[in-house]
């Protein structure tokens, strides 16, 4: 059987192609002004890496912040069940995931087949976000890659202490104007990050084994301070964790076929 | 979702904008309209007068920025919505205001409007203590013989005893019929769903009482003829903060929900309470009503009573999850919900924290997500 899940988040969209128990094939692009749009392109070039046309696909599932709209998906998925799915599928220990994506960060608590048990959201607020992290890296002038590999190399434990995310910037600012050096700086925005995140996690309460989803998993900047900071050992994903709510909605499309 | 009857859609006008043709009506018959904020308003006082009692909404603002520079952003959104509907001229259909003091919030947004000076009464603020005590019902019978001499003497009129027992008698037909409507929800496939239920009770504060309840009857007798809504996937209840906007709970039953509980103040807050048992002085019966039977987080000793009239409700409806919701910064109600998430559990049922603004245009899609991640939470 041939599945799809598709994601549409605020910033980014991505597109999971399943047969059976393999990913066939898979694409993130950045999103475009229309969710559909954004649907439309990125199942597209998933289709086209996998050989594949919409006519193969037995059923697809979407999720994200655009779920609503996208005319090809027979149903959909709200994004939290759908990171809970994808993740435990991959690494079946997983209990509790950590999402930090564009506009929102959730820790999620699921069981033992994937289904989502507890959950909990920040709100409204860019603080602990991937945009948060974009808006840091155009302030100091560097590419998002670079700030995660200055991060690592950071030495101090400089203290980012605003909570909003355009004041923290201007904090990360003054201190490269008073000398601190970038790798430091980089450092303590992970750090900083990572403190916005436990606080969510540790309401939740967490249950091993812990992953990290999203596209600001990719940041082992940020992965190194959650692993400090919660005290918890961030097991690896095989796949991109940008894809897992994908995969979670094309897991939910194979549960909802059969 | 289901056919609209003629008398649905007039609760729903009416519930949707803040003045409506029926006030507009009773307004050219030269008589009046009270403001009022908060359920411990007295309204039997006013009806006594003949007056329509309008409880203050944030209905039809969708950004707050004149409010904003006399309340600041730790006062809730409703505060501040309902005062920027003061400061557009939204309420200057009103002869007056009296708010009683609910909660601090509420006091600072009382503060702002009484400081505008554009409505009579409004400088009096009626003292509620937040405890059940001897003392405290005297106190409070005496802010309302004192809010009844101020209503005399504004207005010059006369609200006898036997005006006020003709008013009791009023407004407890309307809880007895807003108790039916209640218990039509309970049914398996309820004929009405939350958000219409919420119209219904947003409009009586803002129609002719009389006229209200003669609306409301026939609405009822439709309804319990009616077949009810066939499909939707779970059966849920809401409370928490001041929701006086339909559309709150229509977003939360577009993801196929149904709410078909509630124990808000618009709600269950007004709809079932108890019918005001006859005294030998009516000010005395009234005092019982307001002092003894409201469900609100403000009273500190009150949690137990609130806690159980929850259940009950929860349990009639036979709800399936309970959604909780607060207005940033309504400290009353975010501390009351992490009690109440506890004590639902415990009895089994599964409870869904949401904390929002008032306006919900920034909030619609947050709320959606959330609420569609806990029906699939308790889906299994």
């Amino acid at each position: 059987m041939i599945v799809a899940g598709c994601d549409v988040g605020s910033l980014s969209a991505e597109a999971v192609i399943l047969n059976n128990e393999s990913i066939v094939a898979y694409d993130i692009i950045r999103v475009r002004p229309r969710p559909e749009q954004s649907a439309e392109d990125v199942m597209g070039t998933a289709l086209s890496k996998s050989g594949l046309s919409y006519d193969d696909i037995d059923f697809c599932v979407s999720t994200g912040y655009g779920r609503e709209n996208i005319p090809f998906a027979q149903g959909n998925v709200s994004e939290i069940s759908c990171h809970g799915k994808g993740a435990q599928w991959l690494i079946p220990s997983v209990r509790t995931i950590i999402d930090v994506g564009g506009q929102d960060c959730k820790a999620i608590t699921v069981d033992e087949n994937g289904d989502l048990v507890n959950f909990l959201m920040n709100d409204k607020c860019a603080s602990g976000t991937g945009r948060f992290l974009e808006g840091v890296s155009k302030t100091l002038g560097i590419s998002l890659e670079e700030l995660a590999a200055l991060s690592l190399k950071g030495e101090k434990e400089l203290l980012i202490t605003s909570v909003c995310s355009v004041f923290a910037e201007t904090e990360a600012l003054s201190l490269i104007n008073e000398g601190e050096t970038l790798s430091d700086v980089a450092a303590g925005i992970s750090l900083a990050m990572a403190k916005r995140i436990n606080s969510l996690v540790k309401r939740i309460g967490i249950k091993n084994d812990v992953c990290f989803t999203g596209g600001v998993a990719k940041n082992p900047g940020v992965v190194k301070a959650i692993e400090k900071i919660l005290d918890v050992n961030v097991i690896n994903l095989p796949e991109d964790p940008q894809i897992i709510g994908a995969l979670g909605a094309a897991l939910f499309a194979r549960e909802r076929a059969a | 979702m289901m056919d609209e009857s003629e008398v649905m859609k007039i609760f729903e006008e009416v519930a949707g904008a803040l003045l409506n043709p029926h006030i507009d009506q009773w307004k050219k018959q030269g008589k009046k309209v009270i403001g009022y904020n908060c359920s411990y308003f007295p309204e039997e006082i006013a009806l006594a007068a003949d007056m329509i009692t309008f409880k203050i909404r944030g209905t039809g603002c969708t950004e707050t920025s004149l409010a904003d520079s006399f309340l600041g952003r730790t006062n809730c959104s409703f505060t501040r919505s309902s005062l920027e509907n003061l400061l557009q001229g939204r309420y200057d259909f009103l002869d007056g205001a009296i708010f009683t003091y609910s909660c601090d919030h509420m006091c600072a947004a009382h503060n702002n409007w009484a400081a505008q000076g554009k409505l009579p009464l409004i400088e009096n603020i009626i003292g509620v203590p937040h405890t059940q005590t001897e003392h405290g019902r005297k106190w409070i019978k005496e802010e309302f013989s004192k809010i009844k001499e101020k209503f005399e003497e504004h207005f010059d009129v006369k609200i006898t005893d036997d005006k006020l027992r003709e008013a009791i008698t009023t407004s407890n037909e309307t809880h007895s019929l807003q108790k039916r409507l209640y218990a039509l929800r309970n049914k398996d496939q309820p004929p009405i769903t939350g958000s219409q239920v919420l119209s219904v009770q947003v409009a009586e504060s803002s129609m002719p009482r009389d006229e209200y309840n003669r609306q409301l009857k026939t609405l009822l007798e439709e309804l319990e003829n009616k077949d009810g809504v066939p499909e939707f996937s779970h059966r849920l209840m809401v409370s928490g903060s001041v929701i006086d906007d339909p559309a709150m709970l229509n977003i939360i039953e577009e993801t196929g929900a149904m709410v078909v509980a509630d124990a808000f103040c618009f709600g269950a807050g007004k709809a079932l309470r108890d019918p005001i048992k006859e005294k030998d002085d009516p000010l005395d019966a009234i005092v019982e009503k307001y002092y003894s039977q409201i469900i609100c987080p403000r009273m500190f000793d009150g949690y137990p009573e609130r806690l159980s009239f929850m259940l009950d409700v929860a349990k009639q409806a036979n709800v399936e999850g309970l959604v909780l919701q607060n207005i940033f910064n309504c400290d009353l109600h975010g501390i009351d919900n992490v009690m109440l998430e506890t004590d639902f559990e415990e009895n089994g049922i599964p409870v869904l924290i949401l904390e929002r603004e008032y306006n919900l245009l920034a909030d619609a899609g947050r709320i959606r997500t959330r609420v569609q991640a806990f029906l699939e939470q308790i889906r299994r």
